[in-house]
């Protein structure tokens, strides 16, 4: 009897942990998301989709939406283009190349609340790195974090910044798997540089590729501190993620109800974003061996 | 190691230090006094540190910081090593189903569970507590996963040399598998410690009592102290932001390689 219960007794703090707090909460934010609460009242009233409805009708979520998916249009393409163009390079195991590979690599695992810090700093107005060097140049100063037009592209530019390094790493994996002999035969006949990049390596990395455009588009929906330290949403709602939009109407408005039914939304797309992801390279990943 | 193109490896240098100068220069920032940053002098000074770990608690933070990733990090290992070595060495009933509901936290984003485990433990009264810091971050959907691929890779016989030697099965787990598990165990570990170091929107909603800030919203924190940003001490803030990055940095220049290797063997999953 004993020996039919060890391998449940193993893994029942594991699965414990998990029900209480991930599995269960899954089900509770969709309970709340149809009901209406502030944390506060005694009772929590049934209201249908209303949630969902004000939602939709909201100016507040359009925007949300549209600037999350410009941030994830730009950056995502962005970032994979510039680390494979830089994985390529540093795929030998040369003292430079890892010193390199270190170097772009340690902003992926450092604080991202510092990482907001330094680039707040970076691109402040007055002091900043940024505006020095343009004043340098004898070009006037940019407002970057005070202007709508720009202020989105600055947190692209962070989190370009601080993720690249992870993607090269895997880009790196990626490029290594590919069998020497077909870049040796594409050099017996004589194919240039740029073209064996686009013939033989493209091609053959498409599995990283799709591993990690996955992976980018859904942390790209779920940005969220470097929001907070660097602009708060602002300015006038132009860097107002999802994520940032749901910490407001959770925990500054209050407003559980609304606030759940955006973290259900949310969580619908992302999991079938996920999905996607596990067939595509379920079909992909084949591909080298 | 083959020579370098001395040309080539002097411009990979200075486009590294261009990308890294941010925050190599916010490090430099941090010994500087206010004065000679804001007139573009030279003055050298430790008075930064000071003023955060003191006035500002910053030593308080990094306690905290420790206390919280080091218990994240011993309680998600062992509740994943045990998973681990179930799912890796058992069949039982429901086993295919358990371990798919592991695997599956993986593509479960976070913020679907803030609100309710902020109820959760608000009721529990464990707001503003350690462990409320703590027991939401243990379950490591990715860390089992890893360790049970890496523990299935270890020959079953040794196991069961083991077993005729009447051992049990934990005496087997801690004797045989986490002996030979351990770089992956340290690779994990490493992982889940940076993650939970660098976390930030659970402590900002689980924590309101500012002697139990991590150095995260500390940091976070300091730097919105003074709203308007003409008045804001940029080398204090550097000096409270050094203080968050560097014990990552010494980290990771320790064992870079193990982390780059964590890091590369789990996108093959």
């Amino acid at each position: 009897m004993l020996r039919r219960m060890t391998p449940y007794l193993f893994v029942l703090p594991l699965l414990g942990f998990i029900a209480v707090f991930t599995y269960i909460p899954i089900a509770q934010s969709m309970n709340l998301s149809l009901r209406e609460w502030d944390f506060l009242s005694p009772t929590k009233p049934y209201v249908g989709f209303d949630n969902y409805r004000l939602l939709l009708d909201s100016r507040e979520f359009w925007n949300a939406l549209r600037v999350t998916a410009i941030f994830a249009i730009i950056s995502v393409p962005l970032r994979l283009l510039l680390a494979l163009f830089i994985a390529n390079q540093l795929l030998r195991e040369t003292l430079v190349s890892r010193l390199m590979r270190g170097a772009l690599f340690f902003p992926s695992v450092t604080s991202t609340v510092a990482i907001g810090v330094v680039f707040s700093w970076v691109f402040s107005t007055d002091y900043g790195m940024m505006n020095a060097l343009l004043s340098s140049f004898g070009l006037p100063k940019v407002a970057w974090l005070q202007e709508p037009h720009v202020a989105l592209w600055v947190l692209i530019f962070v989190n370009t910044w601080k993720q690249l390094g992870y993607d090269i790493i895997i880009y790196i994996a990626g490029l290594q798997a590919i069998a020497p002999e077909l870049y040796d035969a594409a050099a017996v006949d004589g194919g240039r540089k740029a073209h064996v990049f686009r013939r033989i390596t493209v091609p053959l990395v498409m599995p990283t590729t799709y591993f990690l455009l996955m992976i980018s588009v859904i942390e790209a929906f779920q940005v969220f501190t470097i929001v907070d330290v660097m602009t708060k949403g602002g300015p006038a709602g132009a860097t107002d993620l999802l994520v940032n939009m749901l910490y407001r109407v959770g925990f500054n408005l209050f407003d559980i109800g609304v606030g759940s039914a955006l973290a259900v939304l949310l969580f619908a797309f992302l999991i079938t974003l996920a999905v996607v992801k596990s067939r595509v390279i379920g079909r992909k990943v084949h591909y080298e061996a | 190691m083959k020579p370098e193109n001395p040309f080539v490896a002097v411009l990979a240098l200075v486009a590294g230090l261009l990308f890294l100068s941010p925050v190599l220069y916010s490090i430099w920032m941090s010994f500087q006094t206010a004065d000679a940053y804001y007139t573009g002098n030279i003055d050298f000074t430790f008075r930064n540190y000071e003023m955060a770990i003191g006035q500002y608690n910053f030593a308080r933070y990094l306690v905290n910081s420790v206390i919280v990733s080091g218990l994240v990090t011993l309680i998600g290992l062992a509740v994943a090593t045990c998973a681990a070595f179930a799912f890796a060495r058992y069949t039982f009933a429901g086993s295919n189903l358990l371990f798919g509901a592991v695997v599956a936290t993986l593509m479960i984003p976070s913020h679907i569970t803030l609100i309710p485990n902020y109820l959760t433990l608000a009721k529990a009264g464990l707001l503003d507590t350690y462990a409320g810091l703590v027991l939401p971050a243990v379950s490591n959907g990715f860390a089992a996963f890893f360790l049970r691929q890496f523990i299935r890779g270890i020959p079953r016989a040794l196991d069961e040399a083991a077993y005729m030697d009447g051992a049990s099965p934990l005496k087997v787990l801690w004797r045989v598998i986490i002996p030979l598990s351990k770089p992956a165990i340290l690779s994990m570990g490493l992982y889940i410690f940076i993650s939970e170091w660098n976390n930030y929107i659970w402590p900002l909603v689980a924590i309101g009592r500012e002697d139990l800030y991590t150095l995260q919203i500390g940091l976070a924190r300091l730097y919105r102290v003074n709203p308007g940003e003409d008045i804001i001490d940029w080398p204090l803030v550097m000096a409270a932001s050094t203080i968050t990055i560097l014990p990552v940095l010494v980290g990771f220049i320790l064992v870079e390689r193990h982390l780059i290797r964590g890091m590369m063997m789990g996108a093959v999953k």
